[in-house]
C-alpha cells in the first residue's frame, strides 16, 4: 500500500521527467528562432544563390565577399572522406564484436571503442597537427601538413565509436534463428554474415552511418586545427590532399571579433544556420530509418 | 501540462533575473573608449587591469574601427578614440569644425615580422615582393630566387585577428595604395601567432607573419625593405621603434583636448610600466 507522500513523491518525479522531456523541445526550438533571427538580415546584403554558390569567402574585404561555396565544399569533403575511411573500419569492427569475437574479448573491445568518444576533441587535433600531418604530408611529399584528408582521418576516429556502437546494437539484435537456419542450410559463418546477418541489420547500421555523418559534419575543433582553412575550392581528387576550410572552422575563427550585427556577423549565422538544417534532416532521417527497421523486424 | 509551463517560467524567470544582480557598481565616472580593432584586446586588458586598482572608474571598451573611433570622438560620444593610423586631414577639420581639439597618444607599436623556415635560402623581401606573394600574384619560390623550394605555402592569421588586418594594410595592400589587393584564398589561416610559428617552423616552403613579440628560433624573420626599394630593415623593437622597419605602425589614442582628472590618470597608466607591460604581453611593442 502507497502513502500519500510516495504518491505525491512520484508524482513531482513524474512532472520533473515531464518538464526536462519538454525543455529539450524548446531549446531546439529557440536555438532555430535565434539562429533563424540573426542570419535573415544577410539577405540584405547579398541573395540565398550568391551565398549559398558565391566562389570567393572575404568577410573582412571592402566590398566583401560572402561565398559559402568553397566552404559548404571544404566541409563536404572533410565529412565524406571521413565516411569513406570510418564506414567500412566500423561496420567491420562491429561484426567482428558481434559475430566473431569470443565473449571476453567483446567485452573488453566495445567498451575500449567507447572509450574513443571520451577523447576531447581537441587531442586529435594536437595529433593530427603535430603528429600524423607532418608524419603524412613526408611520406605523400606534400609541401605542407594540413589538407582536407588529415581532417577527414582524425574525424574517421571521431565518428567511429558512434558507427561501431549503433551497428553493433543492430547486428546483435538480428534474431538467432536467421542465423541458425542460414547455418542448417549449410552456408558458411561468413556467408551467413555477409548474406544474412548484415542485411538484416541493414536499418540499423545506416542510421548508425548517419549519425556518424551529423558528429564529422559538426565537429569544429579538430579540422579547426589540421585542414589548414584555406577557403579554396577543392578540386577533384587531388582537393583532399589540399588545405581546405570548412563551415564549422570559418564560425569558430571568426566569430569571436565579429562586431555585432555586422552583415560578417549575420554571414556567420547564416553558416550556423545551414550547418543546423544539415545536421536537423540526416538525424531526421536517420531516425526514420531506425523507426521502419524496427517495424520490420517485427 | 500546467505544470510543464509552470516550471518553463520558473527557468525562464530565473535567467531573466539571474544576470545584472549585483554587477552595478557606482561609478564617479565613466570613460567611453571606441575604435581600433587592433588595439582592441590591448584596451580590454587595460580596462581589466586598471579597474583592479580603480574599481570606481566605469570604462566602456569597444571596437568598429579607427573610423568609427574618430566619428565617436568628434561626436562627443566617446572619451577615447584607438587608432591604428594617425588622424588624417579630412578628420581633423571635421574635429575643428565640432570645435574638438584631438589630442594624439602614442602607446605602442605594432611590429609585424616576416618568417620563413631556418632552411630558406633567402634573407631579405621588399614589401612589393611580400605583397605579390600573400595576394597570391607569385606562388613559386622560384619566381622570388629561391628555386628548388617549390610552391609557397603562405600563412596568414584568420580575419579575427588584428594582425591580420595590419598586415593586410601594411603589406598585402602596399601601404594602402591599392585597395583591390587581399590575401590569396590559397593562404592557410591559423588561430595564433603560436600556431603560425608552429606551422612555419615545420614547412620548408612557407611564408608567414607574427608579432614581433612572438618571434622564436625554429623560423628565421626577413629582413624587408621599403615599398620602391631601399635597404632591407631588420625585424627589431628598435627599428620597429624609429620607424625604419616598414611593417610597423604606431597604436594610438585620440583625446579631446588634453586630458585631465581621471582619464589623464587612466591614459598615463597604460603609458606607465603597468599599461607597457600588458602591452609586451599581448605581442605589441612598448613605446619605451
Amino acid at each position: 500500500m502507497r502513502t500519500g507522500a510516495q504518491r505525491a513523491w512520484e508524482w513531482l518525479i513524474e512532472r520533473l521527467i515531464q518538464v526536462a522531456g519538454a525543455l529539450a523541445v524548446v531549446f531546439v526550438l529557440l536555438i532555430f528562432v535565434f539562429l533563424v533571427r540573426d542570419a535573415l538580415p544577410i539577405f540584405r546584403e547579398t541573395t540565398v544563390g550568391e551565398l549559398v554558390g558565391g566562389k570567393t569567402w572575404l568577410p573582412t574585404a571592402d566590398p566583401p565577399k560572402f561565398g559559402l561555396l568553397p566552404l559548404i565544399l571544404g566541409s563536404l569533403y572533410v565529412t565524406l572522406g571521413a565516411l569513406v575511411i570510418s564506414i567500412p573500419l566500423g561496420v567491420a569492427c562491429a561484426t567482428f564484436i558481434s559475430e566473431v569475437a569470443p565473449r571476453w574479448m567483446r567485452e573488453t573491445l566495445k567498451p575500449a571503442v567507447e572509450m574513443l568518444a571520451t577523447i576531447p576533441s581537441v587531442i586529435f587535433g594536437f595529433l593530427g597537427l603535430l603528429l600524423v600531418g607532418p608524419w603524412l604530408a613526408d611520406r605523400l611529399g606534400l609541401p605542407v601538413g594540413l589538407f582536407a584528408a588529415l581532417g577527414s582521418l582524425m574525424l574517421a576516429f571521431m565518428a567511429m565509436p558512434m558507427i561501431v556502437s549503433v551497428s553493433e546494437d543492430a547486428i546483435r539484435s538480428v534474431p538467432r534463428a536467421l542465423r541458425e537456419n542460414s547455418l542448417a542450410l549449410g552456408a558458411t559463418r561468413w556467408q551467413t554474415i555477409r548474406r544474412v546477418v548484415l542485411p538484416a541489420a541493414r536499418s540499423g547500421i545506416v542510421a548508425a552511418v548517419l549519425l556518424g555523418l551529423g558528429r564529422a559534419i559538426g565537429e569544429t575543433m579538430t579540422v579547426l586545427m589540421v585542414t589548414g582553412n584555406a577557403a579554396v575550392i577543392p578540386q577533384g581528387l587531388e582537393g583532399f590532399l589540399r588545405p581546405v576550410r570548412t563551415m564549422t572552422a570559418t564560425i569558430a575563427a571568426e566569430m569571436g571579433e565579429t562586431a555585432y550585427h555586422t552583415p560578417h556577423y549575420h554571414a556567420l549565422f547564416a553558416i550556423g544556420l545551414l550547418l543546423f538544417i544539415i545536421t536537423f534532416v540526416t538525424n531526421t532521417i536517420a531516425d526514420a530509418v531506425t523507426r521502419r527497421g524496427g517495424r520490420m523486424g517485427r | 501540462m500546467r505544470a510543464v509551463i509552470g516550471g518553463l517560467a520558473l527557468v525562464m524567470a530565473l535567467a531573466v533575473l539571474t544576470p545584472g544582480c549585483g554587477r552595478r557598481e557606482r561609478a564617479s565616472q565613466t570613460i567611453r573608449q571606441v575604435g581600433s580593432t587592433t588595439v582592441l584586446p590591448l584596451a580590454e586588458r587595460w580596462r581589466r587591469e586598471f579597474n583592479k586598482v580603480h574599481p570606481e572608474v566605469e570604462i566602456a571598451v569597444s571596437g568598429g574601427g579607427s573610423g568609427t573611433g574618430m566619428k565617436a570622438l568628434i561626436a562627443g560620444t566617446a572619451e577615447i578614440a584607438n587608432s591604428s593610423r594617425g588622424i588624417k586631414a579630412r578628420e581633423v577639420e571635421e574635429a575643428e569644425a565640432a570645435g574638438v581639439n584631438p589630442v594624439e597618444h602614442v602607446l605602442a607599436y605594432d611590429g609585424i615580422a616576416v618568417i620563413v623556415h631556418p632552411s630558406n635560402s633567402l634573407h631579405e623581401m621588399s614589401v612589393d615582393q611580400l605583397s605579390e606573394i600573400f595576394s597570391g600574384g607569385v606562388t613559386n619560390w622560384g619566381e622570388v630566387g629561391a628555386g628548388g623550394m617549390g610552391e609557397i605555402q603562405v600563412v596568414s592569421r584568420d580575419s579575427a585577428s588584428g594582425t591580420y588586418e595590419a598586415f593586410k594594410d601594411l603589406v598585402v595592400t602596399l601601404g594602402g595604395t591599392d585597395k583591390t589587393r587581399d590575401y590569396a584564398a590559397a593562404a592557410l589561416k591559423q588561430a595564433s601567432n603560436q600556431a603560425v610559428l608552429a606551422l612555419v617552423s615545420k614547412t620548408e616552403a612557407a611564408i608567414g607573419y607574427v608579432g614581433m613579440g612572438y618571434l622564436d628560433e625554429g623560423v628565421r624573420a626577413l629582413k624587408v625593405a621599403p615599398m620602391g626599394g631601399g635597404e632591407g630593415v631588420a625585424a627589431t623593437v628598435e627599428k620597429a621603434m624609429s620607424g625604419e622597419y616598414p611593417v610597423s605602425r604606431a597604436l594610438y589614442c585620440y583625446t579631446s583636448g588634453e586630458p585631465s582628472g581621471v582619464l589623464k590618470e587612466y591614459l598615463d597608466w597604460m603609458k606607465g610600466a603597468e599599461g607597457q607591460r600588458i602591452v609586451e604581453e599581448l605581442g605589441f611593442v612598448p613605446v619605451e
